[in-house]
């Protein structure tokens, strides 16, 4: 049935599509048995694994090692570490020797090692012990740390809430203008080989280099003659999409001068030419997409050439570092002459491009291991200072950053850094990727992987080719981190397998050269999107079809939703993502079930009821699902009609199971997207369900029920959907308890999506309808995969255990997805199984592999390179809160549901204990009192205090199951960005909003204020608040506020005039109205889903859901910040 | 009934346009159906027959090629070929006054996957039997379909791999003889060197038999 579709779905010709050999991808391997839900397995080791506070067990990512005491941290890092102040200009690949950790290749060299060698395998001793031996007693004032504004980390990425500006970042895919066109002189010290400025810089490809008493080195022969071209004009679209035709220089195009490219090598004369490399051939067009949806225009500017030091004479070099091992020598030590060892050069500026990367890859191979003492030094030199800073979280009160918190930036060498992914669409739990389990466990940190794949970009390189280069030993994709051996060579980056570069992929189409398949868009972006040929397909790109299931019954017709829901589908019909072939089709219910027959050449629908619900049957399967543009009459006839159609209807009953069973096998054939409208608890028929909830035990329970599903019937009909390549979405409006726990599984298992509108109604709740509505209509109109599978691999050594999100494991590490829509967050746990002693550098490939709604089949690949390290203080020094903070959410979720919420909470404590422990007890080396934290960790505490308050985790305060549910699909399924807001809400002081340090996006002025903590005791009654929870929004107005602000922006005369359902503001025509109603419009605009505002007062209704997200206060059943800290404390010192 | 039809680059086998029967009980065995129909595209070139039909079980393969394109459909055997291929030229027609020389310059798989829905329409026309009938008779004098030729699937596809077989054998076969001509003259001289050395035997005691005892 269903799988051969997916099996072979992933390719039945020679580049099989998404199958790995059996034995090459290490997820395969290590992959738990029973793994095939995915969400329930637990990992080898259990990082939410509680730890009952009396009787201290296991840490939580503690799997038997305990900490070794005689690690060091590297000391021999420091000598590397250039001055601080320097620009990152080092040339960090090839900047040392190998010194402690040799290369990949087999030859050991055992004097690195042996550091590793001591860490792993110690006699187990408790682990306890080694936690809570330390017993310090809280010492308030001990060291007075000066109040520290929080320093921007270095690098700083334009604030990720900026979904308006290009959102890639930190990966350099913009223009570069000043160093984009005109080569930089060579670094005034530069030793020698620069006589040949013009053609020479950037040099290290020396062909057969005449230095004395070299051995001949160069895997990669190839010399280019001629000068740079230069740069194409940025806005020369030119869409590459074509087998290269001929080999010749490019037909057209832009003038290349000098002689054009070939394969020739120079004639090696003379000893100046002897450096003689490549020049490097700007290539900065603009390739357009040539995909009709997203004819993204690719932006490719790079090339600061001037920064490639200069090979110095080889033999002096040598004689710098200790002696490589033999085996190195042919390959690696010619190369390193050009590591950046003079001060003066490392003075000059001399900017990586990425363009030069390629031409250093050469060496990765062997040479990688001359990456890591450079890498260590710059995270010495970099991240240590700031993201080390030791702080003292019980003195320092504020920790929040102005704006929103940035994602810490890898502490990768800058070429390999600007090509990197982008952390919005994937990020690491830990920026620096330990060396081996033991240290992982030491560290205490979970480690994982967030991604946002289908994110909705501004700009992605398409590319068409006739053969998409892959790794023929685990099929990952071409990306910027492979490196090649030469010009007809690569080796892969996550398995290390040497390739051959096909014929095609010499032609450069962005260049329109030759033989230069470094400078392919592929190697050039690390998320690009690939048009697929056949063999990505087993059958015919499906058409874009949805089927809406709506509720009819009395309970439903009474939220008036129908209404809505029409009038927004009449809106939109229009702009629904498909082709000419797109299928719509309805089908409603209450205890019987409506087909509508909508077949071209009626004079208007026909309905058709089924009130067999036992044996549900299509009565006409070929005309239920009908094609949009024929029969778009007769839909918007249905849609204006239905409304009234059930408004006199007396049915309370509600058949869901049914009309699921109907609307799948009408979906079946085709695949497509279903939209299930419901609004109360489904009592008849298959999958029938009953009210689980008691509401007085809602806050008194010790402990929730009711977690887990109450039947499998909605995961059964999930899988079966899944298989068939349906989505199902579920709109839950509902006052009363629906059991989401129950119906969330068809969507979860189906890759769909839940929506929760609690206690809608067209009239008592308008704000829920507004949100709907906008909701709605961005459901309809966003993008849509279909059909897609996504698969993400890494690097031999690390390995992928547990999914979180909307999905089914089809296969070990092959996640279908029915659908995929730009909504959409996973989130990874990882494992080290082997040490990574032999790596610089780890990367993460997400390959997505699906149909567009234009028929198109597509995978869009995102890569992800992140440093490995093998210090503990590295490892703090790289670890991201906030996904650390995603990434434990999600594991608790699975945790509460598996086993207990106060499981779920214990260990989400123990987390934060963990870490603070482990960095306490390992890696400061003067014992301070106070709870200390690294500067990049000093709001994981907080977040985890937020975490236990959320919605989702809390206790003691009354939450309703469905809401308690909803929240846990919630943190599941978000992409982090979102998530964040949810778990910690940003608080913001409007009444004095002024344009100092504003935003200027569009012509529009967007004032900045302030994030305040979420205490109490920054609201003062004088002023007003917004508060801004992700899908909600409260706008607090104190009871003295500034009459002005009353005024001018809500339009009332007084306080007491502030009305108390407001939910809208008023568009005044004043300055302080357009500046607070474009604050909130830009924040509303950074997020795909409509937050409703509500306007609150002292004595409104939802003031007390306005201070349940006061986290740091303390509620009558939760700790306070600063208490919870001070618990912590007690642990760490225990 | 057609279950599938399929429109196909016959340069490289590029499929373009493509539609499937979308109905439960047809969906179990399609998938063979369509990775043979697929293969077949690929094997067919400017020598192929220009009409012809191929039997997989069952099933029929039709197929036409105008333009450079091959269109195919997949019909229950007992589908009228007359029908079939009136289907597949009404379908070329069709598609060439749609997209005509674009179709030549397509690099994707399935670019006018959007022609499905002509597709679909004419298909219904032509299954529909009531339709049929009246199709029928406009085209009694469609073409002459005795001509066509009929072949089965399996030997269109396997037709390589049975020469390679047979060549194969052949090798074997020959490489065989070599060595039981090897063996042959092996054996042979190795009996020459029997004889000789028994002949050697004999005369030597017979002149040791003449030396000491005659004399």
């Amino acid at each position: 049935m269903s799988t051969a579709g997916f099996n072979s779905q992933n390719g039945t010709g020679p580049g099989q599509a998404y199958s790995n050999g059996p034995s090459q991808n290490p997820v395969a391997i290590q992959q738990l048995p029973g793994v095939s839900y995915g969400m329930t397995h637990q990992p080898p080791y259990n990082p939410m694994q509680a730890k009952a506070p009396v009787a201290p067990g296991p840490g939580l990512y503690h799997s038997g090692y305990p900490p070794v005491s005689s690690y060091q941290p590297g000391p021999q890092l420091a000598s590397y570490s250039t001055p601080p102040g320097q620009p990152l200009l080092t040339r960090p690949q090839i900047a040392g020797p190998p010194l402690h950790t040799p290369p990949q290749s087999a030859s050991p060299s055992p004097g690195p090692r042996m550091p590793l060698a001591q860490a792993t395998p110690p006699p187990p001793a408790v682990s306890s012990s080694s936690y809570y031996s330390n017993l310090q007693q809280p010492q308030p004032n001990a060291q007075p740390w000066q109040y520290n504004p929080v320093p921007a980390p270095m690098g700083t990425p334009p604030p990720p809430n900026s979904m308006s500006s290009p959102p890639r970042g930190p990966v350099a895919n913009h223009l570069n203008p000043p160093s984009s066109s005109t080569a930089p002189p060579p670094p005034p010290s530069s030793s020698t080989a620069y006589s040949l400025p013009q053609q020479a810089y950037g040099s290290h490809s020396v062909t057969q280099p005449p230095g004395p008493g070299i051995p001949p080195t160069s895997l990669h022969g190839y010399n280019q003659p001629g000068v740079a071209p230069p740069p194409m004009n940025p806005a020369v679209s030119l869409s590459y999409s074509m087998v290269r035709p001929t080999y010749g220089p490019p037909p057209t195009g832009p003038p290349l001068s000098g002689p054009p490219p070939t394969m020739k090598p120079t004639p090696a004369t003379g000893p100046p030419l002897a450096n003689v490399i490549p020049p490097p051939l700007k290539a900065d067009g603009t390739i357009a997409g040539n995909g009709p949806q997203s004819s993204n225009s690719y932006n490719h500017v790079d090339n600061k050439m001037g920064g490639l030091p200069p090979p110095g004479p080889p033999g002096r070099h040598l004689s710098h570092y200790p002696s490589l091992p033999p085996g190195y020598q042919n390959t690696a030590a010619p190369h390193k002459p050009t590591a950046p060892v003079h001060p003066a050069m490392q003075a000059a500026p001399q900017p990586y491009s990425q363009a030069n990367q390629p031409y250093q890859q050469p060496h990765s191979g062997p040479g990688q291991a001359q990456l890591s003492p450079s890498l260590a030094a710059l995270s010495l030199q970099s991240s240590s200072p700031e993201a080390l800073r030791v702080v003292n979280l019980l003195q320092d009160r504020n920790l929040l950053p102005p704006t929103s918190v940035p994602a810490p930036t890898p502490c990768l060498p800058h070429d390999l850094q600007k090509v990197n992914c982008s952390p919005e669409v994937f990020r690491c739990t830990l920026t620096s990727i330990p060396q081996t389990q033991s240290l992982l466990n030491k560290a205490k940190m979970p480690l994982g992987l967030l991604l946002h794949p289908f994110k909705d970009l501004s700009q992605l390189p398409v590319v068409t080719s006739s053969t998409i280069v892959r790794c023929r030993s685990c099929r990952t994709y071409i990306n910027p981190f492979v490196s090649f051996l030469d010009q007809r060579k690569w080796t892969c980056n996550l398995c290390y397998r040497v390739n051959d570069v096909p014929e095609e992929f010499m032609y450069n189409p962005v260049s329109r050269s030759y033989g230069e398949p470094h400078k392919r868009p592929e190697v050039q972006n690390a998320t690009i999107e690939f048009i697929a040929s056949s063999e990505y397909m087993l059958r015919p790109p499906q058409p874009a079809v949805y089927l809406f299931i709506l509720d009819v019954s009395h309970n439903a017709v009474e939220t008036g939703y129908l209404n809505v829901f029409c009038q927004s589908l009449l809106d939109n019909i229009n702009a629904l993502p498909g082709d000419s072939r797109t299928k719509i089709g309805f089908i409603t219910f209450d205890s019987t079930i409506h087909f509508y027959n909508l077949q071209e050449g009626l004079s208007q629908p026909q309905m058709l009821i089924v009130s067999d619900i036992e044996d549900i049957f299509l009565p006409t399967p070929d005309s239920l699902l009908v094609n949009l543009n024929e029969c778009k009459e007769l839909v918007q006839d249905l849609l204006k009609s239905l409304p009234t159609l059930f408004e006199k209807t007396m049915e309370t009953q509600s058949a869901l199971g049914s009309a699921l069973q109907a609307a799948f096998k009408l979906l079946s054939p085709t695949g497509g997207r279903m939209s299930v409208f419901q609004t109360q608890l489904p009592n008849l028929g298959v999958g029938a369900l009953q009210s689980r909830e008691d509401p007085n035990q809602r806050a008194s329970a010790k402990d929730i029920q009711h977690l887990s599903p109450a039947t499998d019937f909605y995961k059964k009909l999930a899988l079966d959907c899944s298989g068939q390549h349906i989505a199902v979405d579920l709109f839950l409006l509902s006052s009363r308890y629906c059991d989401l726990a129950s119906l969330g599984c068809i969507s979860r298992y189906s890759a769909g999506s839940v929506h929760y509108y609690p206690s809608y109604h067209q009239q008592h709740n308008p704000a829920q309808v507004e949100r709907f509505q906008k909701d709605l209509k961005r459901y309809l109109t966003r993008k849509i995969g279909f059909e897609a599978v996504m698969r993400i691999r890494c690097t031999k050594g690390l390995s992928i255990h547990t999914f979180h999100g909307n999905f089914f494991v089809r296969s070990t590490d092959l996640l279908s997805l029915p659908n995929v829509n730009p909504d959409a967050g996973f989130a990874v746990q990882m494992s080290i199984e082997e040490n990574l002693n032999d790596m610089q550098v780890v990367s993460f490939q997400a390959a997505l592999l699906y149909t567009s709604s234009k028929g198109e089949r597509r995978i869009r690949v995102h890569t992800l390179c992140l440093p490995v390290v093998n210090s503990l203080s590295d490892i703090f020094a790289g670890a991201d809160m906030q996904a650390m903070t995603g990434l434990l959410a999600c594991m608790a979720v699975d945790r509460s549901v598996s086993a207990s919420l106060s499981d779920a909470r214990d260990a989400l404590t123990n987390a934060a204990i963990d870490s603070l422990s482990s960095y306490r007890h390992s890696v400061l080396t003067i014992q301070q009192p106070g709870l200390l934290s690294p500067a990049c960790l000093r709001l994981f505490p907080l977040y985890v205090l937020a975490l236990l308050k959320q919605k989702a985790f809390r206790t003691g305060t009354s939450t309703r199951l469905d809401e308690r549910v909803f929240a846990m699909c919630q943190l599941k399924y978000q992409p982090l960005a979102y998530a964040m807001l949810m778990i910690h809400p940003a608080l913001y002081r409007i009444d004095d909003l002024t344009d100092e340090g504003a935003l200027n996006i569009n012509d529009r002025t967007i004032p900045q204020p302030r994030v305040l903590q979420l205490s109490a005791e920054n609201l003062s009654t004088e002023a007003a608040f917004l508060m801004d929870a992700g899908t909600v929004m409260y706008l607090r107005v104190g009871k003295n506020c500034n009459p002005i602000f009353l005024n001018q922006v809500l339009g009332v005369p007084s306080y007491a005039a502030v009305p108390d359902n407001l939910y809208l503001l008023p568009e005044l025509d004043t300055a302080e109205s357009q500046r607070t109603r474009a604050f909130i419009g830009w924040l509303k605009d950074q997020r795909p889903f409509f937050p409703t505002l509500h306007v609150i007062r002292d004595e409104s209704q939802l003031k007390p859901s306005f201070m349940q997200n006061l986290i740091e206060d303390r509620t009558e059943s939760a700790l306070s910040y600063y208490e919870f800290l001070l618990h912590l404390q007690q642990q760490i010192s225990k | 009934m057609i279950y599938l039809t399929m429109i196909a680059r016959v340069v490289d086998g590029l499929p373009l346009a493509a539609s499937i029967q979308e109905d439960e009980q047809s969906l179990r065995d399609l998938q063979q159906y369509q990775s043979q129909a697929k293969q077949l595209c690929r094997k067919l070139n400017a020598h192929s027959p220009d009409r012809c039909t191929l039997e997989a079980g069952d099933m029929n393969f039709h197929y036409l090629i105008a333009q450079g394109m091959c269109y195919l459909c997949l019909c229950e055997d007992s589908f009228p070929k007359k029908m079939a291929f009136a289907y597949l030229e009404d379908l070329s027609n069709e598609f060439y006054d749609q997209y005509g020389r674009k179709a030549h310059a397509a690099t994707r798989p399935y670019s006018f996957i959007e022609f499905d829905t002509y597709i679909q329409k004419t298909k219904k026309t032509y299954v529909d039997s009531r339709a049929r009938r009246a199709l029928g008779s406009i085209n009694t004098e469609l073409q002459d379909v005795q001509r066509i030729m009929v072949a089965n699937i399996e030997e269109v596809l396997q037709r390589g791999e049975a020469l390679s077989a047979i060549d194969t054998r052949a090798s074997n076969l020959s490489t065989l003889s070599k060595k039981y001509r090897s063996n042959a003259s092996y054996l042979n001289t190795r009996s020459t060197y029997a004889k000789v050395a028994a002949l050697a035997v004999f005369f030597i005691t017979l002149i040791v038999y003449l030396r000491f005892w005659w004399l």
